[in-house]
């Protein structure tokens, strides 16, 4: 299975891993970026109380009406549904179909410059890549921060309220700190995800940490090796970024403790 | 007598389109310097009737006013005489709120929780908010705590804290929901002693209790409130010793004084 030599014949390759390496890096990093503000806005929207035909749920007395298709149509709010639809759609269906709809039904539409970025990753590919990664966790992202604000206490937004606070004041300075602390651990588990997940944009020809694989393996024929480099690049590159996430979320749970 | 500061008028609260009637029509005069304390059983409308002072609930129809603005109009005639939109933040500035579960920020500490509404919404200089709130965590006794988080003190603690917090503001009304309640039986004092005090100071005050010594011995003003309508009003005296309504009498008979 391993052998010395095929870790030498392997260590040939090792400038691919390293190419490899740097696209995954870039992969992730425009990700997360991208992922969480579509994921914000996402949530924005989740959050909204934007209801056009909210005057329908009302009756001549002023009273809530209760039931029906009018009641229903004065709770509608089409920013929470277009949300709902979009996060429901992107969660049921599998990352490769949404990587390979994206790039081989929507990009070829869409002209990109071919050029290489850093010499070695193909623009034209890693776009369509970064584009599919980000779509799809902005869906899992806007949950997390939408599960996260609703999590916290009404009392609290009503304490902040009470004391003559607006909307937004109330939404920085008591539940949004609140919230980031407690969405900080699925958050970081996301992350993780996405490093891991960027490897299936090696399907589209996304030159990342996989692509070294399969490169290095039809040119020596040696197929454990690289697997194994490319196992340590990912758990070195995974493992720091939990461990990061989770020092930041020993430092703002300070009000925890006794 | 004395000049009226919130003038309640046919209050209602419906539900499911009428069915759950939480208000049925409160009227009801709150003048300054009253200390108006409302007792009723569990269900008959109590903290609703106080959080709709503060627009906490929206009402389905009656009128408050408060200090001259109707608070329940969407819309307002400013000084210049243009008819302007509420802005209710303005309002809820000037009414304190106190709560059963005391609703500290717990990411803040006690200076932290007191400073940041006048920080925030009076553009007060920090420095002038810290030094303004440590006096009055002086008084209730919380010096040594202001550096501490909400969750390393006591229930009585939080509450006292939860009180000058809203002081902070300096608001023409303190609105009380049920203080003691969630409190162990031991510090249930302590809480009453602050209440007490901003009461012969002359703060006009709405509590919602079941501390019926409270009521009797501090309150200028006493309300009895069943199924959403405010069935009796009068002195603790009137209240307490005198009662008319056969629900009052029931309700006094049930409960330990």
């Amino acid at each position: 299975m391993f052998s010395a030599q095929g870790f030498q014949a392997t260590w040939k390759y090792i400038d691919l891993f390293k190419q490899g390496l740097l696209c995954t890096v870039l992969l992730s990093a425009l990700t997360v970026f991208f992922g969480f503000i579509l994921a914000l806005f996402l949530a924005i929207m989740r959050l909204s109380d934007v209801r056009p035909f909210r005057a329908l749920g009302i009756d001549e007395n002023g009273h809530a009406i209760d039931g029906g298709f009018k009641a229903a149509l004065a709770k509608f709010n089409p920013l929470d549904f277009i949300a709902t639809v979009y996060v429901e759609v992107f969660r049921a269906t599998p990352m490769l179909v949404q990587l390979f709809i994206i790039y081989y039904v929507v990009f070829p539409g869409i002209p990109l410059p071919k050029f290489k970025i850093f010499g070695s990753i193909p623009f034209d590919r890693f776009i369509p890549g970064v584009v599919a990664l980000a779509m799809n966790s902005g869906a899992y992202l806007c949950e997390i921060i939408r599960a996260g604000i609703q999590s916290i206490d009404g009392g609290q937004r009503e304490a902040a309220r009470s004391l003559g606070m607006t909307g937004t004041q109330t939404m920085r300075h008591i539940i949004l700190p609140q919230a980031i602390k407690n969405i900080l651990p699925p958050i970081a588990n996301e992350f993780v995800t996405i490093i891991k997940e960027s490897s299936i944009c090696y399907t589209i020809g996304v030159q990342e940490i996989m692509y070294a694989v399969a490169a290095t393996k039809g040119a020596t024929y040696r197929i454990a090796e690289p697997l194994i480099i490319a196992t340590l690049i990912y758990f070195c590159l995974t493992f720091p970024t939990s461990k990061i996430i989770a020092y930041f979320e020993r430092k703002m749970s300070k009000g925890d403790k006794r | 007598m004395s000049e009226s500061l919130i003038k309640v008028t046919d209050l209602k609260k419906h539900y499911n389109k009428g069915k759950i009637k939480a208000l049925d029509g409160i009227s009801v005069d709150i003048n300054r310097g009253d200390v108006m304390v409302i007792i009723g059983p569990s269900g008959s409308g109590k903290s609703t009737f106080l959080r709709s002072l503060n627009l906490m609930e929206q009402p389905t129809s009656g009128q408050i006013i408060f200090d001259g603005v109707d608070i329940t109009a969407k819309k307002i005639r400013n000084e210049a005489g243009k008819m302007v939109t509420l802005d209710i933040d303005k309002h809820r500035q000037k009414m304190g709120m106190v709560f059963q579960h005391f609703n500290l920020f717990p990411h803040m500490t006690i200076l932290q929780n007191m400073t940041l509404a006048p920080i925030q919404v009076k553009h007060m200089d920090k420095a002038v908010a810290e030094e303004k709130a440590m006096k009055l965590l002086d008084r209730v006794g919380l010096a040594d705590r202001a550096a501490a988080y909400p969750i390393q003190l006591s229930g009585g603690q939080k509450q006292r804290v939860a009180i000058v917090r809203a002081l902070m503001m300096e608001p023409e009304v303190m609105l009380f929901d049920e203080p003691t309640s969630a409190l162990d039986p031991e510090m249930v004092g302590e809480v009453l002693d602050v209440m007490r005090e901003l009461a012969n100071e002359g703060m006009t005050m709405v509590v919602v209790t079941h501390e019926m010594g409270f009521a009797k011995e501090v309150g200028n003003r006493v309300l009895f409130m069943a199924d959403g309508l405010l069935v009796e009003e009068g002195t603790p005296d009137d209240i307490f010793n005198h009662p008319q309504n056969a629900r009052l009498k029931e309700f006094l008979s049930k409960v330990l004084i």
